[in-house]
């Protein structure tokens, strides 16, 4: 039954949820930066967006992590917003990715360093 | 609808008690793992000289053992995290470092999606269920997709005599040490004011047991509960003719039922409540979404629709029929075709 199930873990404390709220922040900052510099130095466009949306990721563990803290829901119901903004922004980011790869022919992001004047 | 959860005192002892770095984990351990890090990034990152992934994402690995240890010795023994979250965390860095070392986006995509996987891993740790499931559901499911797609129609047609060779742009970094060195002073700043400031632990109640206001919402739910439930007889909590008239949350809380005439004829107190009587993650995040959100959700929407008609206003492609095929359409059509004799 699924409510017997349950019921062992409601008034005990849930047993993994041992970790400092500090763990989840160290493990968010290392993914943002992973995040970043694999944003500054690939040059695929593709895998500077794919990039951008592991700083998103980042951003939602210390949201979900901050949510489970202070004991309310907000942060999860932040991360919804999170979710439903970088599903609009891929399909921005992509199909403006394909419109740049139909322009010049190369996903190759330095050769839009022209740009730069 | 929006209540306030009762608070563990540790919380703000907590808060107020991590006050110095040494509290958590020593400058020389972090600062240390900090350029180990570093120098493993930099390693498995695509160049033109070398560049051994191998090497690298285990240099970066024992980065991340250390500060986990410098972490877990300076916190209480009741605090340590579960082995589980070890995995999770190890399995969600060292994808994301193959996301953006691995030479072919397609692979890169993939390991992205091992990353969702594992933070959702961590989400659930965290015990928010619904996210987790969302998350897997929206990134791994859709928007990785699209990127697959993306991919597959953005990538040049490989000729026949060079099949499988990689673009320049994929196989070498634009100033891996720079951007390396950039992000990891960026880490070190970001964990040590993380250090000073945040606190120690996570409340240990569970979060559904202590939002009273909001139970006193779910008399149907509190209703099925009682009636699954069965007490030491055998019997179920709640008889066929029974209904919950109400239910009060919090400390005192009480189940009034009402028998089969309507009126009030007995009730449960708080210390009899079967355990499944609570508000679950799901709930709890519905009455925020709903209640304390409502506008967000509609400005989501209208965010949503944007990006569709944009995306596909953006990726539209100018089709060019062919000249006869226009005349014949203006013949059709009884118009004059453009540039036919006068």
């Amino acid at each position: 039954m699924l409510h017997t199930l349950a019921s062992a873990a409601a008034d005990t404390p849930a047993p993994m949820a041992g970790a400092t709220l500090y763990h989840y922040l160290v493990v968010s900052a290392i993914m943002f930066v992973i995040g970043l510099i694999g944003f500054l130095t690939r040059r695929n466009l593709i895998i500077m967006f794919l990039c951008t949306e592991l700083m998103f990721q980042a951003a939602g563990i210390a949201l979900i992590a901050f949510s489970r803290f202070h004991l309310n829901h907000t942060g999860e119901t932040f991360v919804i917003f999170v979710l439903t903004v970088a599903a609009a922004e891929a399909a921005m980011a992509l199909a403006l990715v394909v419109l740049l790869f139909r322009r010049k022919e190369t996903l190759d992001g330095t050769v839009w360093g022209d740009l730069k004047g | 609808m929006r209540s306030v959860p009762a608070r563990p005192v540790r919380l703000i002892d907590g808060l107020v008690g991590a006050t110095t770095l040494n509290h958590l984990v020593s400058p020389i351990i972090l600062y240390a793992a900090c350029g180990l890090g570093a120098l493993g990034v930099a390693l498995a990152l695509p160049k033109r000289t070398f560049s051994p992934f191998i090497v690298g994402g285990i240099i970066a690995a024992i980065a991340f053992g250390l500060l986990m240890i410098g972490l877990g010795v300076a916190t209480p023994a009741d605090q340590r995290p579960n082995i589980l979250f070890y995995v999770f965390a190890g399995i969600a860095l060292l994808a994301s470092l193959r996301v953006i070392t691995h030479p072919r986006p397609i692979y890169a995509a993939l390991y992205f999606v091992l990353t969702i996987l594992a933070s959702s891993g961590l989400y659930l740790l965290l015990t928010a269920e619904f996210m987790a499931f969302a998350l897997i559901i929206v990134y791994a499911g859709a928007i990785l997709i699209t990127y697959l797609f993306v991919i597959m129609l953005a990538t040049e047609t490989p000729s026949a005599d060079e099949m499988d060779t990689l673009n320049d742009y994929d196989r070498f970094a634009r100033e891996p040490i720079a951007a390396t060195i950039a992000g990891f002073v960026l880490l070190g700043a970001l964990t040590t004011v993380l250090s000073t400031g945040a606190a120690k632990a996570l409340p240990e109640t569970r979060l559904a047991t202590v939002n009273g206001q909001q139970i006193s919402l779910l008399t149907r739910k509190v209703e099925t509960v009682l009636r699954d439930t069965r007490d030491a007889t055998g019997k179920p909590l709640l008889a066929a003719g029974e209904t919950v008239a109400s239910v009060e949350g919090g400390e005192n809380g009480i189940i009034k039922i009402a028998g089969e005439a309507g009126s009030v004829t007995r009730t449960i107190p708080r210390a009899e409540w079967p355990a499944d009587v609570t508000v679950e993650n799901i709930e709890g995040v519905a009455f925020t979404l709903i209640g304390a959100h409502p506008g967000a959700i509609e400005i989501a929407g209208i965010i949503l629709l944007m990006a569709m008609l944009g995306a596909v206003v953006l990726a539209r492609k100018k089709v060019d029929i062919d000249e006869a095929a226009t005349h014949e359409a203006m013949n059709v059509l009884g118009e004059k075709a453009p540039g036919a004799a006068q």
